[in-house]
């Protein structure tokens, strides 16, 4: 099992705002670069579940209305960052401040929603294969988390 | 401080990934991990580079967080130890279990953060909290991604 093609899209998702610290907004490539992550993450998830397709039938459902509900977090994530970049050089107690509490927020929502959607799974399929899809999930975060952090710059 | 790292790296295992990911750290990643495990305080500090004043507010708060994150991994060390004591025998209700023991590990370290993030910006420039959380988090996904190769998948 690799995840290296999802972390990297991912990574290339989060770090392009960087790279283009003076353009505003979403750029198209990134959106297509979701599409892709997220099209990984079901091939990941297919290959590694071991679901039958009774179970299948009752994952597939909750796993998109799960994704459809994380795509706005993902977008509002990427603003932060932006944000971050646009304002790097002059970047005002003021900024930071609202930086930091968007970002803790999304974090907030973005474990909420996790958790929510894997009890849904719990009710759905053995709570087995739930466990195993909150491992998965959280460890697609770990690597996406070491990519981002490591080539965000520390605010100064 | 060390035992506490390992409780934390231990925890995020549970999540984290196979082997692979672990050897394709870089050296420097191997370096820093190194020093973040001989003392991740002094880490901190020299990252964040405080004036004298700073380092007064800022080390008693940083201090108390870490006390108290040290239980939350201790906690999150125990829910390893469970999983892998059920590993080979993984039942449902053992399952459902882990994942409650483990989902309130993640949201009391969540919250322990943003809480001592709005301590710090109390006493702190929001910029140097901001700062701080940068290179908590940065740490925290290093160690993250260290402890990548302790924890298969439940089967």
């Amino acid at each position: 099992m690799r995840f290296g093609p999802l972390a990297i899209a991912l990574l290339v998702t989060a770090v392009s705002p960087i790279v283009q610290a003076q353009d505003t907004g979403l750029a198209s490539d990134e959106q297509i670069l979701i599409k892709q992550v997220n099209t990984d993450k079901q091939a990941v998830y297919a290959a590694n579940l071991g679901l039958t397709e009774e179970e299948s039938a009752k994952f597939w459902p909750i796993y998109n209305e799960y994704e459809a509900k994380v795509k706005p977090l993902q977008d509002r994530l990427l603003a932060n960052i932006n944000t971050f970049a646009e304002k790097y050089d002059t970047l005002t107690d003021a900024d930071a401040a609202a930086i930091l509490k968007e970002k803790m927020a999304i974090e907030k929502e973005r474990e909420a929603l996790k958790q929510k959607y894997t009890k849904e799974m719990e009710k759905a399929l053995p709570a087995k294969k739930a466990l195993r899809y909150a491992q998965l999930e959280t460890r697609i975060q770990i690597l996406i988390a070491r990519d981002l952090y490591s080539l965000l710059p520390l605010a100064r | 401080m060390k035992k506490t790292l390992i409780a934390f790296a231990a925890l995020a295992a549970f999540g984290a990934a196979e082997a692979s990911y672990a050897q394709n750290a870089t050296d420097d990643t191997q370096v820093l991990i190194s020093q973040i495990q001989t003392d991740k305080r002094a880490v901190v500090l020299s990252t964040l580079q405080l004036t004298d004043a700073q380092v007064a507010l800022f080390t008693p708060i940083y201090d108390e967080y870490q006390g108290k994150m040290k239980q939350i991994m201790t906690r999150g060390s125990d829910v390893v130890n469970k999983f892998a004591a059920n590993y080979g025998s993984m039942t449902d209700d053992a399952a459902k279990d882990i994942l409650k023991e483990f989902f309130k590990v993640r949201d009391d370290r969540n919250a322990l953060l943003e809480e001592y993030a709005k301590k710090m910006q109390r006493k702190l420039p929001a910029t140097t909290v901001l700062q701080w959380v940068q290179v908590e988090n940065k740490l925290t996904a290093l160690l993250d991604v260290q402890a990548a190769a302790i924890i298969p998948i439940a089967r």
